[in-house]
This record gives structure tokens, C-alpha cells and sequence, in this order.
């Protein structure tokens, strides 16, 4: 894998507005039986490249949840853009529009095509229906399929899924990319390429991304990397 | 892509799930085709034979049985004196088994009256007089008991002549054995009983007319009944009877197959869960979740309607040909059956989708990550 173009630090970068700032955060599952998160804080910029790392069950997985508004803090503030997340009336819009996601699973419906899958999102938008076809269309030839069109994910390799659920996550231009494990289930050469699209696209959109990654690797390509263990962001590292 | 194809792709995936559930429901959905269809018919089929017979208003005692208790002849007297009684016509009609046919009509009809006129001879004769020991066959009661005119007849304990085969110009008068009242009074033992009499009003009376006369025949002769022909059969306890047992089957039947949708739809939602979690993680509301779901709940009773309309109308055919009732039954499948029985099915389809729509609307998006 190539070296990162420029060194990971922990540190924010100066100047850009502040796109998501958690304060306190604490998420507790099985009635307090179960501590995800025990108190985080961290800001986050907006264009920022941000790896998420840490050991299994160090709450990873937890947070990119309430950055995503899958879930609520049990205690503590998320602030998306100044507003709290856990106070959206509608999650779901701010699921729809801002944000765009990406699975270690790629998650594809089995039973559409890719383009068909590129288009789910945008059922939430008032988007006519020729041009979310062409849309679609469009993100999966810049993800390289576009001689893959009406094939079904069953029929794809493990890299090419994970590219059209990068073009899905696209559909309806967010701000944020969440990526979860994005190569976790991939072969070096096809984690490559996702890690590379996922650059070219970052630095083409101007988009906010947030990766979890087990792999140091992949997180040395980020521009910043949080360390995460036992539910805290850990701030010697 | 549409949200329709989603919802179509959504059934899609099992197929042979969803077409056994659609058989399921169009089994419920034949059922009533089928059984209203031939109740019905049945009323209406009872109708058009009195009309046939250039029937206005019919007298009778029809209570709890299909066919009406015997009451005295002399009856017909008080009901002929009326003003607006143009003619009337006794009748001793019974539900019997006769030969090879287990349930086959016997209209004895008073010799000379007006229930004879219409009566087109297609092979032989009509009777000569009222105790000649001979019938006519209706048409399709010939061919049911395999007869034609010059052959012999159990009746009673006697064996009679068949003298013709007639069109009656309905079902039920094609699908009966039709002989003199006076002969089969003496047959049957019923020897100054009638429990029908046919009444032709004078002409050009109104409906609300007839129904005053409705009311004084009723006055004249407590114990019976008049009615107006379109009345008749829907007012017989019988015929109620039939009537409640019909819809009763068809719901029974409705309720297996919205306990089937359900449980289809269920196992749906419960298979779908981890979809259901990825489509509310990239943006989907939970109204459109709990949409789709009652929408393919909704389009699986359309499909199963249209399927169960079909296998109605076809099980209602193959019953019309069987020769145990053949000849008493003319289904009346209407546009506006099959269409109430759709709409049925639809209506089932979404009651059946409620609890699993709400189940699918208890997903938690945060299950698409743990997935």
C-alpha cells in the first residue's frame, strides 16, 4: 500500500469551520449495563479526512452510530453544524441529506441492480425520476462501473460492491461520508482501490470523511486519526 | 426505479413464498365468488322462472324450508275475487329426489292456467288433460336424468310417461319436472293442497299498486304470504338460511387467508430486518418502510384477488356441470362481484400487512452497523 501523502497527526487543522462537536459523550446500552462510550470529546472540521481507530469494543462502532443519528447519546452533546443531533425531530433527513454511508458489509439489496441500488437513496429527495436514473448512472461511472450498471451485486466481486456502495452513498451529494471498516472485507489490491477512490473522492468534493479502521494502513491515509480504547478518544497516544 | 418496482422486487424474492401465500388468499377470494355468486343466482334465477310464467305477485307459506307448507286450494278463491287479479295459477311445488338426480324440482301446475302458456315444446307433446299420467321435462332436467319424450318416469310410487321436453325460457323452469297439479295432488297424497299461487295482475298496475295488493291478499288470507316476485325468494328463512352460510364459508375462508398474508408478511419483515435497518440508515423514513410493507401486503391480496376471481368463476362452472344439482343453479357472476371480491382481497391484504407494517416500523437503524 502507498504511503500517506502527508503524515497523520491527532491534531485538527486550522481554519475550517467546526462540522461535528461531541462533548461528554456517553452511550450506555442494557440498561447501564453496558458502557460503549464513557465520556468523549473531540471536534471535528469540516473537509477534514478523519480515521477512527481502537481495539474491538472500544465504542468505534458506537460512535459512528450517533455521528450517522442511527441512535441517541445516553448522556452528553453531538453537535452536527452547531445543531444537536440527539434534538433532530427528523433523523431521518439528516440521514438523507448530509450524510452518506459506507459498510464492511457493503449491505446492497440483493434484488436490485446496481444502478437500481444507487438510487434507493434517493427516494428521499424530490428528484425526478429520469434524473436520479442518470444520476445514478453518473456516480457509478465515476466509481469506474460503468459497464456494471444492471448487474446484480451477486454477480460483482467483493471490490467492485464495495464501489457501488461508495456510489450510493454519494447519491444525494452529502457533506459527510461515514465509513465503516470500508476495506475490512476486501483483498489488499481491492482495499487499495477503495482507499484510493475514497482519497480522489475527498479531495474532488471537498467532503467531510469519517472512517472506523482496524488497520493502520488505512488509517495512516487519513489526514487525522482518532485513537479510541475503553469508550474514550485517548488523547496519549 | 419507482417505489412500486421496490415494492414488487420486495415480493419478488420469495417466490414460491409468495405464490403459495396468493394462492392461499385466492382460495378465501374463489370461495366467495363461488358461493355468493350462486346465491345470487339462485334468487335471481328463482325470479326470472316466475317471470317466465308471467308472474306478477306470488302467494305462499315460505318459511323456514326452501320449498313452501301446503295450504288449501280454496284459498285461491278469496285471493281470484280481488279486482286487481287478472288471473292466478295453483301450484304444488316440491324439492325431491328423482332418479339418478338427488335434488331435482317437481312443478305441478294447475291444468289450463296460465303457468302452461309459456311452456315451448321442443320434442313430444304437452299433456292432453289434467289426470293424463305423463310429464314434461324441462330441458336441462332431461338431459340431467338422461330422458326423452316416450320414456318412462318414477314419480312417487308411479311410474309416469314422458310425454315432452319443453323450454321453460329459464333455468329453473328448464331444470324441473313439470306436471298437472291434479295429478300429482293424487300422487303425492296432497289432494286439495297447494303451497304456491301464481298471480297476474291486471295490466299496466304500479309497483305500489301491486304492493296494496300485496297487502290485501294478505288481509284476505292470514297464514300466507304475498309478495312481489323480486321479494319472493329473499324473504324465505331458507333462503336466508343459504344466504348467511355463504358469506359464513367465505369469511372463514377470508380469515385463513389474512391469517396466511400475515404470517407471510411477518416472516418478511422479521427475514428484512437487516434491509429495512440499511434503508433507515441511508435515509429512508420510517413512513416509507411501513409503506412498503402494506403496499406489497396490499398488491399480494390484488394478485390473489384477480387469481381467486379466476378459480371462482371456474370452480362455479365445473359445479354448474355437476349432476346432482344441475339444472337448479344458474350462478350469477357479475362484473360487480368480481369486483367486490377484488376490492375484498385488497382490503384483506392491507389489514394482514397492519401488524407486520408496525413491526417493520420497530427497526432500529442502528442495526444496519451491527449487522
Amino acid at each position: 500500500m502507498d504511503s500517506p501523502a502527508a503524515a497523520p497527526t491527532t491534531g485538527r487543522s486550522n481554519g475550517a469551520a467546526c462540522i461535528y462537536e461531541a462533548t461528554g459523550l456517553v452511550k450506555e446500552f442494557d440498561d447501564g449495563q453496558v458502557h460503549a462510550l464513557r465520556g468523549v470529546d473531540f471536534k471535528i472540521d469540516e473537509g477534514e479526512f478523519v480515521a477512527i481507530t481502537g481495539p474491538s469494543g472500544c465504542g468505534k462502532s458506537t460512535l459512528l452510530q450517533l455521528l450517522g443519528a442511527l441512535d441517541r447519546p445516553s448522556q452528553g452533546v453531538l453537535k452536527y453544524r452547531g445543531q444537536s443531533l440527539g434534538d433532530l425531530k427528523d433523523p431521518s433527513a439528516y440521514r438523507a441529506r448530509e450524510i452518506g454511508f459506507i459498510f464492511q458489509a457493503f449491505h446492497l439489496l440483493p434484488t436490485f441492480t446496481a444502478l437500481e441500488n444507487v438510487q434507493i437513496p434517493m427516494f428521499e429527495t424530490s428528484r425526478p425520476l429520469k434524473e436520479r436514473r442518470e444520476h445514478a448512472a453518473a456516480l457509478l461511472a465515476s466509481v469506474g462501473l460503468e459497464k456494471r450498471l444492471h448487474h446484480f451485486p451477486g454477480k460483482l466481486s467483493g471490490g467492485e460492491r464495495q464501489r457501488i456502495a461508495i456510489a450510493r452513498s454519494l447519491a444525494n451529494d452529502p457533506s459527510v461520508l461515514l465509513a465503516d471498516e470500508p476495506t475490512g472485507n476486501l483483498d489488499s489490491e481491492n482495499a487499495h482501490l477503495v482507499l484510493d477512490l475514497l482519497l480522489r473522492l475527498y479531495e474532488e468534493r471537498k467532503m467531510t470523511v469519517i472512517l472506523i479502521t482496524h488497520d493502520p494502513t488505512v488509517a495512516a491515509r487519513a489526514k487525522r486519526v482518532l485513537r479510541m480504547k475503553d469508550g474514550r478518544v485517548d488523547t496519549s497516544a | 426505479m419507482n417505489f412500486f418496482s421496490v415494492v414488487l422486487r420486495g415480493l419478488w424474492r420469495r417466490p414460491v413464498r409468495t405464490g403459495l401465500t396468493l394462492l392461499g388468499i385466492s382460495i378465501g377470494i374463489a370461495a366467495v365468488v363461488a358461493l355468493v355468486g350462486i346465491s345470487h343466482g339462485f334468487e335471481s334465477g328463482w325470479e326470472q322462472g316466475l317471470k317466465q310464467r308471467g308472474t306478477d305477485l306470488v302467494v305462499s307459506n315460505i318459511s323456514t324450508a326452501l320449498t313452501p307448507k301446503p295450504f288449501a286450494a280454496e284459498m285461491r278463491d278469496r285471493v281470484a275475487k280481488l279486482p286487481e287479479v287478472a288471473a292466478t295459477s295453483e301450484l304444488l311445488v316440491e324439492i325431491t329426489s328423482i332418479e339418478s338426480s338427488e335434488m331435482m324440482m317437481i312443478s305441478s301446475r294447475e291444468w289450463g292456467a296460465f303457468g302452461w302458456q309459456h311452456l315451448k315444446v321442443l320434442s313430444g307433446r304437452l299433456p292432453k288433460d289434467a289426470l293424463e299420467p305423463v310429464v314434461v321435462l324441462g330441458q336441462i332436467a332431461a338431459e340431467v336424468l338422461k330422458k326423452k319424450a316416450g320414456d318412462k318416469i318414477q314419480i312417487e310410487t308411479e311410474e309416469l310417461t314422458v310425454c315432452g321436453i319443453v323450454d321453460g325460457g329459464a333455468v329453473v323452469e328448464n331444470g324441473c319436472v313439470i306436471l298437472s297439479l291434479e295429478l300429482y295432488q293424487k300422487l303425492s297424497g296432497n289432494e286439495g293442497k297447494i303451497n304456491v299461487i301464481d298471480v297476474r295482475a291486471v295490466p299496466n298496475l304500479s309497483r305500489d299498486a301491486m304492493r296494496q295488493v300485496c297487502d290485501k291478499i294478505n288481509e284476505v288470507i292470514p297464514g300466507v304470504k304475498a309478495m312481489m316476485v323480486s321479494e319472493h325468494l329473499s324473504t324465505s328463512q331458507g333462503y336466508k338460511v343459504i344466504h348467511a352460510m355463504s358469506w359464513g364459508t367465505s369469511s372463514l375462508a377470508i380469515l385463513v387467508g389474512v391469517l396466511g398474508v400475515m404470517n407471510t408478511m411477518l416472516m418478511t419483515v422479521f427475514e428484512r430486518k437487516q434491509e429495512l435497518s440499511i434503508l433507515l440508515a441511508l435515509g429512508w423514513r420510517r413512513r416509507r418502510i411501513v409503506q412498503m410493507i402494506l403496499s406489497e401486503s396490499a398488491l399480494l391480496g390484488f394478485f390473489g384477488g384477480i387469481v381467486g376471481v379466476g378459480l371462482g368463476a371456474l370452480g362455479v362452472k365445473l359445479l354448474q356441470a355437476a349432476p346432482a344439482i344441475r339444472g337448479l343453479l344458474s350462478p350469477e357472476i357479475s362484473p360487480g362481484l368480481l369486483l367486490f371480491s377484488v376490492g375484498i382481497s385488497i382490503v384483506v391484504g392491507v389489514i394482514s400487512g397492519l401488524y407486520p407494517a408496525w413491526r417493520s416500523s420497530r427497526v432500529r437503524p442502528s442495526e444496519a452497523l451491527n449487522a
